[in-house]
């Protein structure tokens, strides 16, 4: 019996969407149940899958029977079981918060709910360059139509950036990828890998170069400076949910250059190994200090999670440039916690927003919120995650990553900058909160009365992932610390999808 | 059994169920905060008394073991003195607040947010890894944030709060930083092997970084100059508050961190010029200006800042003898400040205001109070037969001692006498102006003593004052010798608490501060005066709102530099990069951009072909504001591409392609139809030439990456599929072969994208009108008249015959040129015709005018397909085929992969049609004469 | 040939970019669709030149042109052709929400 748990978490959004589709005329509560509880189950096989992989095992799932590297494989590793848990748990509260009713403004939310989700579990897991390219399409095109839900002329103009902006993207990506077959005559990830370190001098500068324009591809979607502007824009204009849901596509840019620097360009590449490694850390610093300066420089709640995401990803970009087993854990380690904040405080933003009338939220000084208490408290608890103070995990996942730069060259920059943004976001944040919470003057104006619990729930969820993450720090560091080490060990890989070879 | 983890971690409980209980009633939250207090104090007691008898009781819980993060709490002397004053002076503040907090205020909040800070408290105090006290340390910062701004209407209170999260907060990540270093110097997160490590720290090339960095967080928390700014501005909180933070609590914290590392980084140098220097600014500083204050609670807020300075100089100082004052420094400072901040909250709760201006002669009024407030102010200044004076003299005499063997040794004891000097002067301020001093001017009420049970917080620290100061050796010396013995890490030297010494020169300064003191205050108008002068000219808050507003410059300017939301910036800066890292991988090495590979000659139906291509492209840019005209010209480009596709043995993709030319120039034209005709010349020369620059250069490089692949030989997996593409896969066509089963996956993906492109424009347009134009770019009218009879009639013939067509190509695909894509792109093409020739309305009565179920059976048949193979234990996707003969067509051949290819057929078909019918329809209700065709 | 080809391909792309940098949506929309033609053809490229043998195998089993980059481009070609119509679409909502069809919607 072949064992198809490496396969499932893709085909289930899939299929669920095509049932969707097909029932999209069916009464929309039985839609909302088919897909939330299709997200349940993805979370359920997510869990599934990192079991059967954090013990070191490489699950490969040959597509058609057709052997690697001529066939297109599935590799399942901690790296993708770890980045597989993080999405279903994120799509779980996106969608919670969406069923409120955001999800029936306007057509197909669900269908391209769960299609985003085949994109995102396909990039997560496929062994094959071009494959990833195809599921990069499906997770951006799936994101074009979310974005765009339920319309308004601002989102219009964000997302047409956005698609443009993509388009332009994907572009470069077939040539990158066109560019590695015609050299290495090979698309399959370890296949390349192989082929890359026995470059013959001839060709080095034709790989270099197809490696930095893939790395330019990945970099547009991590939003790295200077391709982070399309993200600020977007995030903000973005129904809440979808805004939420987002917080994971920058991870699939910062996953995918993780997986090429220490697959395909690590320590083993010979004439072209440490490809990547000049550019890392410098841009990685860059994101994050820009980050941060945009988020004390947005005048609106929203603009200025997006920024912090922007800032996240810097971040998550210089644990990984450390290229230490310890660098990289920190950075796996942060991953789901700044995921999860980052969905938080779109959700939060959206429910403060819709309490201050025509000042959404813009960051003056408006009318007192009803329920003001209750949401400031889940703010400030949002906030202390997002600004990564004590006791939350992302303290801890900064203290990971500092730890892990104290032996490197750029100590004194990295402190600094890591420092120095938390900081910022700090100042930043406390602003916003004593401007929203504590400055108010007046009543709301008469917003239609939103019921508090069910709108606080999903971020509160959130939150609490975020807790178990503290609690839990111990286990999931040590994970995190494995999945780092089977990444530097990169012949594992390789050895699981060729076999022998 | 984890008592002290429990301890911590109960006022954090309390905090919730404060909380809850004060929805049953405002007391009972004040109840529930003592009762938890108690029990933290409980549960310390057994570690306590092992901590007294001079062991350290350490208690651990694994966090992250693996990165030496473990829960570790330590209970010795420092922290059981520390301990108590929390949770002691924590008792009296719960009970004193619940008489001065009034209606409006919510109870629950307030003693929720107490406790979290008393939590926090306690956590620093009891933790053994500095990490974790890192942790409390900020989560005081947090809970003193909202603390501070519990009065939320009043913007003093917000901006204060604010200020002293940004400033203890800045400070906590410098000391994470010098912790880190720390850290990695003694090889552990643990006290116990720091504090034993001293030597190693302080010879370790990395001692100064991580001295300043630690010290940063010492003196943004315990408010030493240059950061001392904030505390006066927490003084918005409401008084018990005040005197929580500021007698025993918050600002302790930064000197409970001398203390603690004291046996770690003392002795040397920087240590007691930065912390000694430091110290005496600050003692100085806050001294001078607390005489000057009219607020009560300013003063007070200085005369701290200026005590706080004192125990930071004595720790500066270094000597064991000076650490064992500090220690005892900071035991009176806690018991009389929090006494008087007490009385003054009192005070102000009495008479409304807070400005010793107006309050004078209080002493006829509330004689008890004023008692209570007179004996706690002598210790401030340092009156014999109270506490604050054994320390100070303690203080006078190591200055003296220290003095004696520096440079300029002699300006040490001056300097500390004249801040006693002024200490004296205004805690008589503090007395004679409040309670005497002639008649209160115009307060809002007339002052009385307050309840009897709002005084008796006061009255036991006044008694607490006054046993020390009376009979030292009796109440204070065991617990302070065991203190001092744990922050030495070794046993304390021999100091005697006595009122009397004899004629030591530390008497004669104490005596020349208080008669310097009255004389002082006597003289203390013309100083006013002086000091009016001098007001905001030196005033570290206007630094600090500087710094924050520069920051806030910075900020706006990078942002808005950067970010100026144009789509064309995005895409130049996209490109440009793109261009700089191609270039980076191209130039570097000295690889040959031409390869060996021999080329094949050029013929000349290829040359101009690729000359007008060439022509074709740039005629494009030449004329792209006409629009109409590029829109021809781009198809003919994409006629010579599928041309090139033929030419060079691809017929799949010459069909393909030309077929997609069609949709695609099909849907432009109709778009366009929807847009401007012509565009408007707006982007200025230089801009023009920075692009053509710019796509000069993106062309040159695609052209040289092309270019060097071309001319070099490479060996590639394909020989694989041409092999087994008949006897495996069941196809002659290997590119079809490929797409429906090599990397069916692939084409899955792909037919979804082609699925949700339909799907979301279908959500996109959903409700959107669009206005037709009234007259085309040379401003004829549009022709709204019937199709034209003869193209409408020939297609219908045709409409047959092409389904037929693509039917063939469709089930021929598998073997020939053809397939999914290129039958459901015939399909859709020969559809549109009709569509185009007898318009929306007929075509919609003939046909299925919905295509959704179209494109999701046809996704579903392909995954059906997939899924199938499971049945028989194959992974996903997995092709089956078989022969079978037909009557008509003879023997034939079918693949499963031909299911999967129909389930692509429908798709495509789906989605093409559904993306232009669905336009259609739009020119449909945009024509003024045409009814509008139902969308579904 | 493969210079002319190279040729080509340059030449589109940067007649792509230049005109992808325009202010209005359908000369962006134009530049996009010539930027996927350039890269169909280099992906196409990258399986070298051949003339005369298409990928589809005869009983005397003859060299033939690579047969994966068409399939990739076919792919390729697909995708471009749904983006495209995605954009376009796009462009038609943007000017009838912004009141006018620059790339920013400001006039």
């Amino acid at each position: 019996m072949t064992d198809h748990l490496a396969i499932a978490p893709v085909l289930l959004p899939l299929l669920a969407g095509v049932l969707l589709l097909l029932l999209r005329r069916v009464d929309i509560r039985l839609r909302r149940l088919l897909s939330l509880g299709a997200v349940v189950l993805e979370i359920g096989l997510a869990i599934a899958l990192t079991a059967a992989v954090a013990d070191g095992d490489i699950l490969i799932y040959a597509l058609g029977d057709w052997p690697a590297p001529y066939g297109i494989v599935l590799v399942a590793d901690r790296l993708s079981a770890w980045l597989l848990l993080t999405t279903a748990l994120l799509a779980l509260f996106a969608l919670l918060y969406a069923l409120r009713g955001i999800d029936a403004s306007g057509r197909h939310f669900h269908v391209l709910f769960q299609f985003q989700l085949f994109g995102l579990a396909g990039a997560f897991l496929t062994g094959d360059l071009f494959n990833l390219f195809v599921f990069f399409e499906v997770l951006l095109i799936a994101s074009y139509g979310l974005l765009l839900h339920s319309g308004g002329a601002p989102r219009t103009r964000a997302g047409l950036h956005y698609v443009v902006l993509n388009l332009a993207g994907s572009t470069l990506f077939l040539f990158a990828v066109g560019t590695l077959y015609g050299v290495l005559g090979s698309l399959n990830m370890a296949d390349l890998a192989v082929k890359v370190a026995a470059t013959p001098a001839e060709n080095v500068s034709l790989v270099r170069a197809a490696g930095l324009l893939l790395f330019g591809v990945l970099a547009l979607k991590a939003a790295l400076l200077p391709l982070h502007l399309w993200l600020p824009a977007a995030y903000a204009e973005a129904s809440a949910p979808v805004a939420a849901l987002f917080a994971i596509m920058t991870k699939v840019g910062l996953y995918s250059i993780l997986r090429v620097d220490t697959l395909i360009f690590g320590a083993g590449a010979g004439p072209v190994a440490g490809l990547l490694a000049p550019w890392l850390m410098p841009v990685a610093l860059a994101t994050l200090a820009v980050g941060a300066l945009g988020a004390v420089a947005s005048r609106g709640l929203r603009a200025q999670i997006a920024y912090l995401v922007v800032a996240s990803a810097g971040t998550l970009l210089t644990a990984f440039a450390l290229a230490s087993a310890d660098g990289i854990a920190a950075g796996l380690y942060y991953l789901p916690h700044t995921t999860f904040a980052a969905a938080a405080g779109f959700l939060i933003a959206d429910a403060i927003a819709a309490r201050r009338g025509e000042l959404a939220d813009r960051l003056d000084p408006g009318p007192t919120l009803p329920g003001n208490r209750v949401i400031g408290g889940v703010f400030f608890v949002a906030a202390v995650a997002l600004v990564g103070l004590p006791p939350l995990s992302g303290f801890l996942g900064k203290f990971l990553l500092l730890r892990a730069a104290l032996g490197h060259a750029w100590l004194a920059g990295i402190l600094a900058t890591v420092l120095v943004a938390s900081l910022l976001a700090l100042i930043a944040l406390a602003r916003s909160g004593s401007l929203i919470f504590y400055r108010s003057h007046g009543p709301a104006p008469a917003a239609p009365a939103r019921a508090l619990a069910t709108e606080l729930a999903p971020p509160l969820g959130l939150m609490l992932l975020v807790a178990a993450l503290t609690v839990a720090a111990g286990p999931a560091a040590e994970y995190a610390q494995a999945t780092a080490s089977q990444l530097l060990e990169p012949s594992r890989y390789i050895h699981a999808v060729l076999g022998g070879g | 059994m984890n008592a002290l983890l429990l301890a911590v971690l109960t006022p954090y409980l309390g905090a919730a169920l404060a909380a809850w209980a004060s929805r049953h009633g405002r007391l009972h939250a004040a109840w529930v905060a003592a009762a938890v207090t108690l029990i933290a104090l409980a549960l310390i007691t057994p570690a306590a008394l092992a901590a007294f008898a001079g062991e350290t009781v350490i208690h651990r819980l694994p966090w992250m073991p693996a990165v030496g993060l473990t829960l570790a709490f330590r209970l010795d002397g420092l922290a059981l003195l520390f301990a108590l004053l929390i949770l002691g002076i924590g008792l009296l503040i719960i009970l004193y607040a619940r008489y001065y907090l009034s209606e409006r205020d919510g109870m629950g909040r307030f003693y929720a947010y107490l406790l979290l800070f008393m939590g926090a408290m306690l956590g620093i105090v009891l933790s053994e890894n500095v990490i974790q006290l890192l942790v409390f340390w900020e989560l005081t910062s947090l809970a003193s944030f909202l603390l501070i701004s519990y009065w939320q209407h009043r913007e003093d209170a917000r901006n204060g709060a604010r200020m002293a999260l940004t400033v203890t907060g800045a400070g906590g990540l410098a000391l994470l930083a010098g912790f880190l270093l720390l850290g990695e110097m003694a090889g552990s997160y643990e006290l116990s092997v720091i504090l034993a490590s001293g030597d190693t720290i302080r010879a370790h090339p990395g001692y100064v970084p991580v001295l300043i960095l630690i010290l940063l967080g010492v003196f943004t928390k315990s408010a030493q100059f240059p950061f001392h700014f904030w505390l006066p501005h927490a003084m918005a909180a409401p008084t018990p508050v005040s005197a929580y933070l500021h007698s025993a609590t918050m600002v302790k914290a930064g000197v409970f961190l001398l203390a603690r590392l004291f046996p770690a980084l003392s002795g040397t140098w920087e240590w007691s010029h930065l912390v000694g220097g430091v110290g005496l600014a600050t003692l100085l500083v806050g001294a001078y200006f607390a005489l000057y204050k009219h607020d009560l609670k300013g003063l007070l807020a200085y005369s701290t800042i200026s005590h706080l300075g004192l125990i930071t100089t004595l720790f500066g100082i270094g000597t064991e003898l000076a650490a064992v004052a500090g220690v005892f420094h900071i035991i009176n400072h806690a018991t009389f400040k929090a006494g008087l901040f007490m009385a003054a909250g009192i005070i102000d709760h009495e008479c409304g205001t807070r400005d010793m201006r107006r309050i004078n002669g209080l002493w006829r009024h509330m004689p008890h109070t004023a008692t209570l407030a007179m004996v706690t102010a002598a210790a401030m200044a340092g009156v014999p037969l109270v506490n604050g004076f054994l320390s100070k003299e303690m203080f006078f005499a190591e200055a003296v001692s220290m003095g004696t063997h520096m440079r300029f040794g002699w300006l040490l004891p001056l300097a500390v006498t004249v801040a006693g000097v002024f200490s004296v002067a205004y805690s008589i301020r503090f007395i004679h102006d409040v309670f005497f001093n002639g008649e209160p001017v115009g307060l809002p009420r007339t002052p009385h003593e307050p309840p009897r049970w709002m005084k008796v917080p006061v009255e036991v620290l006044v008694a607490l004052c006054l046993l020390v100061g009376i009979l030292p050796g009796l109440t204070v010396a065991p617990i302070l010798s065991v203190a001092a013995g744990a922050v030495l890490q070794a046993p304390p030297p021999a100091f005697d608490l006595a009122i009397w010494h004899g004629w030591s020169p530390a008497l004669l300064m104490s005596v020349a501060a208080l008669i310097g003191g009255v004389l002082v205050y006597a003289g203390r108008r013309p100083l006013f005066a002086l000091a009016a002068r001098w007001e905001g000219r030196v005033d570290a808050r206007a630094v600090y709102q500087r710094l924050l507003e520069a920051l806030y410059a910075l900020a706006a300017g990078v942002t808005r530099r950067l970010d100026t939301g144009s789509l064309q910036r995005l895409l130049v800066l996209f490109f440009a990069s793109a261009v700089v890292l191609g270039a980076a991988g191209l130039i570097d090495g000295d690889t040959p951009l031409t390869g060996r590979r021999p080329l094949l000659p050029v013929d000349g139906v290829s040359l101009m072909a690729a000359v007008g291509l060439v022509a074709a492209a740039i005629a494009s840019v030449w004329l792209h504001r006409r629009r109409l005209t590029a829109l021809i010209v781009i198809g003919a480009v994409g006629l010579v591409v599928s041309l090139i596709f033929v030419k060079f043995s691809a017929p799949d993709l010459a069909l393909t392609q030309l077929s997609v030319e069609v949709v695609t120039i099909v849907l432009l034209l109709l778009a366009l139809y929807f847009l401007p005709q012509t565009g408007p010349a707006e982007s200025s020369r230089l801009r023009r030439m920075r692009d053509a620059v710019l796509a000069l250069a993106a062309g040159g490089g695609a052209a040289a990456l092309a270019w060097a692949v071309l001319t070099r030989p490479y060996d590639t997996i394909a020989g694989y599929f041409l092999d087994k593409s008949l006897p495996e896969g069941g196809g002659r066509n290997v590119v079809n072969v490929i797409l429906v089963d090599f990397r069916g996956f692939d084409t899955l993906g792909e037919i979804t994208v082609l699925a949700l492109a339909a799907l979301g424009i279908y959500a996109m347009l959903e409700r959107l009108q669009l206005r037709a134009p009234e007259r085309d770019a040379e401003g004829r009218p549009w022709n709204w008249d019937r199709h034209p009879p003869i193209m409408a009639s020939l297609t219908r013939l045709l409409l047959p015959l092409a389904l037929l067509t693509s039917a063939f190509i469709l089930l021929r695909g598998h073997n020939l040129p053809g397939g999914g894509f290129i039958a459901g792109l015939v399909t859709a093409v020969a559809l549109i015709m009709q569509y185009l020739a007898n318009g929306v309305a007929w075509t919609h009565a003939r046909l299925p005018a919905n295509f959704h179920p179209i494109i999701g059976w046809g996704l579903g048949l392909a995954l059906a397909t997939g899924l199938a193979s499971w049945a028989f234990d194959h992974p996903f996707l997995t092709s089956t085929f078989g022969h079978f003969d037909w009557p008509v067509v003879g023997e034939f051949e079918l693949a499963s992969a031909m299911a999967f290819d129909l389930g692509v057929y429908l798709v495509v078909v789906g989605a093409t049609l559904l993306i232009l019918v669905y336009l259609g329809l739009m020119h449909g209700a945009s024509h003024p004469t045409q009814p509008a065709g139902e969308g579904r | 040939m493969e210079a002319l080809l190279a040729l080509v391909i340059g030449v589109l792309t940067a007649c792509g970019v230049y005109l992808s940098l325009r202010g209005r949506t359908f000369p962006v929309v134009l530049g996009l669709t010539l930027l996927s033609y350039a890269v169909n053809l280099f992906l196409f490229a990258m399986g070298r030149l051949v003339i005369g043998h298409p990928p589809i195998v005869s009983e005397p089993a003859a060299a033939s042109a690579d047969p994966l980059p068409q399939a990739l481009v076919l792919t390729a070609i697909v995708i471009g052709f749904a983006m495209t119509a995605f954009v376009i679409m796009l462009a038609l909502k943007a000017r009838a929400e912004l009141g006018n069809d620059h790339v920013d919607g400001r006039p």
